[in-house]
């Protein structure tokens, strides 16, 4: 599998708006083919040599290169592929992607992978605030898929997620799992105030204490086993150093709620 | 229409009496001022009806000697200024306008339009005070109604997160606690009047019942009484973590389910705290249940003039309330990405206008180190911090005093006001009109920009 470079020369003035670069629309074209693909500096229409070197035919593996803090919407709609990021990357990485895996080597801004609804996105630092949640106004967030992330996350990891998998390494902001219609939030660290606030049902998993909301109600301890299969896949991805075995076989407090909504969703949270 | 008449009084003095006038300092937007206005002196004498804050405001306005325009801080005429703020708009890659509240709705469709035209962003001062509602309505909707509807037959209204007999003076006496009603002929003694906040203000005595709460606990007691209202369970521990008790839970649900018509008022005390939108969101929900058993509305006390006419007019524009981006020729809004604080402290845009209102003062220290990098073009009827910063500096006419135009009230009412005297700076619907007729040509044929 050849490999497609990217590397910045130019770092952008104002933020860049970059869905050209995935595997899909880049395959098939020649270097120059990729230097003039389009893309939106500000309010002006750019081309992507202007501030990339392309070195490699296009296919389904990219490499970038480069503060990219300031560069939007990498990846948006993947389905198939790998990006790989040498660095910080700005908000809406992986934005509704449905197949593929974006590794990123550094930081993320927010909106990690808003509306995906499949394949996988890495972040081995920290993340913004909305990781894999609904954009204002939409429905449903996350409809399936895995982001993991390293560090820390800010607020509404997950806002209104129907399906799929989030993982944090680190501490985890405010309105965790908010709104949350089904799937699974594991957070290694502390997580804030209003965790799964209106969640219908779902699951939100974390390591350490937390305080609930009055309309969470406390049902029992026990052994999740289930747990234990998300908590070792964590484990194969990088998780290891935080994941520890008594984590696997330990006793879970279960809260149920969200009492004002269908009261089908679970908070559980570490207890020994 | 305009009821001025013009005496001589014995003083020989020219003096003129502006009926039904408006004030336009907080967003209650009291529109039954009686104004005395000394022509020859160019100043209000007299304010009949208005507060306190009303009578400030009318009096503290006068003609003051500056320059129209400032250009790097060198007097220059209003085509120069025109001509560069046009230039600075056209040439920048990321621009955004803030601010509009102390404005008037014709003034903010013109600062819409220039956005529009340029692809740049637009953004109003409700993404630092009510913006959070904003998102809530949009998440949740909302369950509303007039000031006036409110104060004909509401007999329970809560206030929630303000100090309205300090920031909305007549918001109390005008409105919802004490004026007499179609069907609350009885005034106060007709209404229960709450008021929950985390500490007492000069409003807790007017209140039938004071709840106090926790800071920062304002979520967890609403989605509690969201909880009570369904009838579902709530935790034990309540009284521990928010500072309310259980008996005053349940008391207050009563209330809330059984009075004929209910209103839940919320102040920045509940938007601008931790959570937010959700607050705003939480408060929202909250009237929506209680619909299944009586009638109830919620409604922000919203604070500046017109800021209610911002959001009205950006939203009619634009579809959305603030925190519009058009850098790709259609607007697009995303609160955290395309609202002003964010994009100045993330460093991202490279110019601004700001419009009536005073960012370089009151927003985080980052924002402001990234304010004084770029270039600013400031409209403002008095000087700021913002205006000090400027590249380009007009100095306007303040709404409501020395120009016409529409307001919104805070209910979405809008207003007309009636200017008292005439003043020698031109309005900012004048000078936002000029940027925008330049920027036009500027752009004729040229750059690579979206067609629109
Ligand atoms: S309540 Fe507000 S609008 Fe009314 S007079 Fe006082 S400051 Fe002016």
């Amino acid at each position: 599998m050849s490999t497609t470079l990217l590397k910045l020369h130019t770092p952008p003035q104002v933020p860049l708006e970059t869905e050209v670069i995935s595997p899909t629309s880049l395959s098939g074209l020649s270097e120059s083919g990729i230097e003039h693909l389009q893309v939106m500096h500000g309010n002006v229409k750019a081309k992507l040599g202007d501030f990339f070197k392309v070195t490699g035919k296009g296919g389904s593996d990219i490499h970038l290169e480069g503060d990219l803090s300031n560069v939007k919407m990498i990846g948006t709609g993947m389905s198939t592929g790998k990006i790989t990021i040498d660095g910080d990357v700005g908000m809406h990485v992986g934005m509704g992607m449905s197949g593929g895996e974006i590794l990123v080597h550094g930081d993320a801004g927010d909106w990690v992978g808003p509306e995906m609804s499949g394949g996988r996105i890495v972040v081995k630092g920290n993340a913004g605030h909305m990781v894999g949640s609904a954009y204002r106004g939409q429905p449903a967030g996350i409809s399936g898929g895995e982001i993991f992330i390293y560090g820390n996350a800010k607020n509404e990891i997950g806002n209104s997620m129907r399906r799929g998998f989030i993982a944090i390494g680190g501490n985890a902001g405010d309105f965790t799992g908010v709104n949350m219609l089904a799937g699974t939030i594991i957070v290694a660290g502390e997580m804030g105030i209003r965790t799964g606030a209106g969640m219908k049902r779902g699951t939100i998993a974390s390591l350490q204490s937390a305080p609930m909301l009055p309309t969470f109600e406390y049902s029992c301890t026990y052994h999740p086993l289930f747990l234990r299969f998300y908590l070792i896949r964590l484990q194969e991805n990088g998780f290891r150093r935080i994941i520890q075995d008594k984590h696997l076989n330990g006793k879970y407090k279960r809260y149920s709620g969200d009492g004002i909504e269908l009261n089908r969703g679970e908070v559980l949270l570490f207890a020994r | 229409m305009v009821e001025a008449t013009q005496t001589k009084s014995k003083e020989s003095k020219n003096i003129k009496i502006v009926k039904d006038a408006t004030c336009t300092f907080c967003g209650c937007v009291c529109d039954d001022m009686e104004l005395t206005v000394d022509l020859d002196e160019h100043r209000i004498t007299k304010a009949k009806k208005a507060c306190v804050l009303g009578r400030a405001w009318f009096y503290e306005h006068t003609i003051d000697d500056r320059p129209v325009v400032l250009i790097d801080g060198k007097e220059a005429t209003l085509e120069e200024g025109i001509e560069t703020a046009a230039q600075v708009l056209v040439d920048a890659k990321f621009p955004i306008t803030y601010g509009l509240s102390d404005s008037t709705c014709e003034a903010q469709r013109v600062a819409v339009e220039i956005m529009d035209i340029i692809n740049g962003s637009i953004d109003t001062t409700t993404s630092v005070c009510h913006g959070p509602s904003g998102m809530a309505f949009q998440g949740v909707g909302e369950s509303t109604a007039t000031l006036g509807e409110i104060k004909n037959r509401a007999d329970l209204v809560i206030y929630w997160g303000g100090n309205p007999a300090e920031s909305h003076p007549r918001h109390f006496t005008k409105y919802a606690v004490t004026p007499k009603g179609m069907y609350i002929p009885n005034g106060k003694k007709d209404r229960t009047v709450v008021l929950v906040d985390v500490r007492r203000t000069p409003s807790t005595p007017l209140a039938d019942i004071f709840v106090l709460i926790k800071p920062g606990k304002d979520f967890e007691v609403l989605w509690a009484l969201r909880a009570l209202v369904k009838g579902k369970k709530i935790s034990e521990n309540i009284e521990k973590d928010t500072g309310v008790s259980r008996e005053v839970l349940d008391d207050l649900v009563s209330r809330m389910k059984n009075a004929q018509y209910g209103v839940l008022f919320f102040g920045m005390g509940l938007t601008m705290t931790r959570g937010r939108h959700f607050n705003s969101g939480a408060i929202l929900s909250l009237a929506s249940d209680l619909n299944e058993f009586t009638h109830f509305v919620a409604k922000p006390v919203r604070g500046h003039g017109n800021v209610t006419g911002a959001d009205n007019v950006v939203s009619w524009q634009t579809g959305y309330p603030f925190g519009v981006n058009f850098n790709r020729g259609f607007p697009r809004f995303n609160p955290g990405e395309f609202t002003t604080t964010d994009v100045f402290s993330r460093g991202e845009a490279d110019a601004a206008m700001i419009i009536a209102s005073d960012p370089a003062s009151n927003f985080p220290k980052k924002a402001i180190e990234h304010m004084k990098k770029i270039p600013i073009i400031s409209l403002d009827a008095k000087d700021t911090c913002t205006s000090k910063i400027a590249k380009v500096r007009f100095a306007v006419a303040t709404y409501g005093i020395n120009t016409g135009g529409t307001v919104y009230r805070m209910d979405d009412v809008p207003i007309s006001l009636r200017p008292a005297f005439d003043s020698p700076f031109p309005s900012d619907q004048e000078v936002l009109e000029g940027i925008r007729n330049r920027v036009k040509e500027l752009l004729k044929g040229d750059k690579a920009r979206l067609a629109a």
